[in-house]
């Protein structure tokens, strides 16, 4: 059997990335499932799909914690999400970056292809959706599909879903990413990322569902809620606070939908932008301009 | 036979096309949403023949299934968690009037705490609904089930609704290769359905009337023994099925390395597929592990139990439910079946609120249950996955 994880974020495409893969495999004549691990769900948040393969039938369904191949459709996920768990020496990694292989670190060397599938995608789809660009990269990396299969996949799939245009351009994409994919070994450098998790006890874990703020830095979401999950580096704007020009209505706190933006004493308001995913709904809402979207990742 | 890559909601979705089901309320609920989307595509696309009416809510839903079936035509309709709690009071309507909706309950935790991740706790608690109730373990089997949930439900000697209950995310969500058989041979097999009654504006008449306490209990009896000999209609329909398509599902329950088994865990839905990757893994090292799988909760098949759990050791019982302030409802079930067998029985609880159900957990199940048969000491309920001290 054969186990591959997906990690993206949220609007990438990596439940479609592991059913197209799955679908391949089974063209090809194996036995494959696919499915999601559906979390917090919101745009930009990082995001699992599982796809398993078998020359017989599979008789597992629960997620896979030691894959044999990640694929890793968003190279910042790598600073907010210990995307390499249980990935062996022995296993393999693609992933979307502009790096070669040997420039990438993952905090452990193993066999690894590269691709620069954002580029590819704008290129060919005319919008970030690497999903298909990986599965070019996938094919390139392994003889788990082939490409002519992944390209027939993409067609079934995407074709009766967007249309022969949309099948087309995505197909084009994989055999682009195909072309272009580089594979060697990567570093093992870093630390890998380790997400602090509350995981209570029963006895620990406070009566009844409601988390009262002092529990959890004021967002009152629940147990498993958005705290635990960094946006982080994702963002490509960072709103920054003209505090001059507040007038303290507190509409951006009220509005943010990851509940980053943090209210003090006087109504003032500051941010962790752990958890700013740069939306701009705060700079939109706020009715003096006080709040400026500017781009790239900063902090104030 | 076309070989597709479907979902488990997609199956469903295509079984209902070849089943031409006429009238489908729907209500969008997670993750029940999928099997709603595709029958919609159909029918807009031409490809299906069926009045799609959506509804303010599930309780409307379960009414509109009542008058549609009542009507005479094939119904469908699926739901999940909340939709289904909703539905409670109207689910009563279609068994005591004999009214062979077929519907799908996309298996999800009821809030709160709120989730949409997969729990039994949804549709345990409508087992004395007089619904039939059964669960399924991969997207081939949910497709075959619907097909033959029509089959059961409207054969003459049952005439009773079917709740076809699936694991949601896990199965719901999940794609797998899955034969949809062609319209000709579903054709065949599900032919027209021929109501024995149907409300008539030409010949008016008036079902569910109140009924005084001089006719209610026969009802309720009646209604007992129908449940009963439902059973014999599931195996030949399951039969049938076999013969015509090459697949069959075990009828009201199925069993995987039973014949020397000296120990076994009763598992329903997905926990299934897991259970029998550990059990190949058992018998690798020379136990004599087994595996039954609990298919039907009504009609329970009380006598198919007792006759294959004859002879074990020691069996365990694995619920995705829980009946608060012990054992979880499978297990009571099962208790009740194998009672006077002087078999030891432990209960399994795990997968609450879509916790995970993982390798190990069902190694640690199968550990217990196997200490158990060896005469060891062990605990009567179990969870699997919990952290803190069980007391
Ligand atoms: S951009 Fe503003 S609204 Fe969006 S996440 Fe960041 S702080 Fe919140
Ligand atoms: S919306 Fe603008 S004015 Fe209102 S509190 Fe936020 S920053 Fe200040």
């Amino acid at each position: 059997m054969y186990e591959v994880r997906f990690h993206g974020r949220g609007g990438q495409g990596a439940v479609m990335a592991a059913q197209t893969l799955a679908e391949a495999a089974i063209l090809l004549g194996h036995h494959a499932q696919a499915f999601p691990y559906f979390g917090a769900e919101r745009r930009g948040a990082p995001v699992r799909a599982f796809a398993r393969i078998d020359d017989k039938r599979i008789s597992i369904k629960s997620q896979i914690y030691e894959p044999d191949m990640v694929v890793i459709l968003d190279e910042s996920l790598l600073e907010i999400d210990p995307v390499v768990d249980g990935l062996t020496e022995e296993g393999m990694a693609v992933v979307n970056t502009t790096k070669s292989p040997d420039e990438l670190d993952l905090g452990i060397s193993v066999r690894c292809a590269t691709v620069d599938a954002s580029s590819i995608a704008m290129e060919a789809i005319k919008a970030p959706a690497v999903n298909t660009a990986m599965l070019g990269a996938v094919a390139r990396m392994s003889d788990l599909v082939t490409l002519e299969t992944v390209k027939r996949a993409i067609e079934d799939r995407f074709g009766e879903k967007l249309g022969p245009r949309a099948a087309e351009a995505n197909i084009l994409a994989a055999e682009l990413a195909f072309e272009k994919t580089r594979t060697g070994i990567c570093k093992a450098d870093r630390t890998i990322f380790q997400k602090k998790v509350w995981l209570p006890t029963w006895e620990e874990l406070p009566t009844g569902t409601t988390v009262y703020p002092e529990h959890i830095d004021g967002v009152a979401v629940g147990p498993g809620g958005s705290m635990q999950n960094l946006t982080g580096t994702w963002r490509n704007a960072t709103p920054r606070y003209l505090k001059d020009k507040c007038i303290r209505c507190l509409r951006c706190w009220f509005c943010c939908p990851e509940g980053c933006i943090k209210r003090s004493e006087d109504d003032h308001v500051s941010w962790d932008y752990r958890y700013c995913k740069g939306c701009g709904i705060c700079s939109n809402v706020c009715p003096v301009n006080a709040i400026e979207m500017t781009r790239g990742v900063t902090e104030w | 036979m076309v070989m597709k890559v479907l979902s488990a909601d997609h199956a469903v979705a295509w079984a209902v096309r070849r089943a031409k089901a006429e009238v489908i309320p729907a209500f969008p609920i997670t993750p029940q949403t999928l099997i709603m989307e595709l029958l919609a595509e159909f029918i807009a696309d031409g490809e299906m023949d069926a009045d799609l009416i959506t509804a303010e809510s599930e309780h409307s839903v379960m009414s509109i299934a009542v008058g549609a079936s009542a009507g005479g035509v094939r119904t469908f309709t699926a739901t999940a968690s909340q939709g289904l709690a909703l539905m409670h009071e109207m689910l009563y309507a279609a068994p005591q009037n004999r009214l062979p909706v077929v519907m799908v309950n996309v298996n999800r935790s009821l809030g709160a705490a709120a989730g949409i991740w997969v729990e039994h706790n949804d549709s345990m608690p409508e087992r004395e609904s007089g619904w039939l109730q059964v669960y399924v373990e991969d997207g081939q089997e949910a497709l075959d089930m619907v097909l033959q949930a029509y089959r059961i439900a409207e054969d003459e000697r049952v005439l009773l609704p079917i709740m076809v209950c699936l694991d949601g995310f896990i199965l719901s969500h999940t794609v797998e290769r899955v034969e949809v058989p062609e319209q000709e041979d579903v054709d065949a097999f599900l032919p027209r359905f021929k109501p024995a009654f149907a409300l008539d504006p030409e010949d008016p008449s008036t079902i569910n009337a109140i009924v005084p306490p001089e006719y209610a209990m026969e009802m309720r009896y009646q209604l007992d023994r129908t449940v009963e000999r439902s059973k014999m209609v599931i195996k030949e329909v399951d039969e049938e099925f076999k013969e015509r398509f090459g697949r069959g599902h075990g009828g009201l329950i199925d069993t995987y390395k039973m014949d020397d088994a000296d120990h076994a865990l009763i598992c329903l839905g997905t926990a299934t597929s897991t259970a029998r990757a550990i059990v190949d893994e058992l018998r690798s090292q020379g136990r004599k592990a087994g595996l039954i799988k609990l298919r039907f909760m009504r009609p329970f098949p009380h006598e198919e139990l007792r006759e294959v759990c004859s002879g074990l050791r020691a069996v365990g019982v694995f619920d995705r439910s829980i009946g608060f302030n012990r054992y979880g409802p499978v297990f009571t079930e099962v208790s009740s079946s194998l009672s006077g067998q002087g078999l030891k029985v432990t209960d399994h609880i795990g997968g609450l609120g879509g916790r995970d159900i993982t390798l190990r957990d069902m190694r640690d199940i199968y550990a217990i249950i196997g200490s158990d048969a060896e005469g060891k000491e062990v605990k009567r309920v179990n969870w699997h996955g919990l952290r803190g001290v069980q007391t």
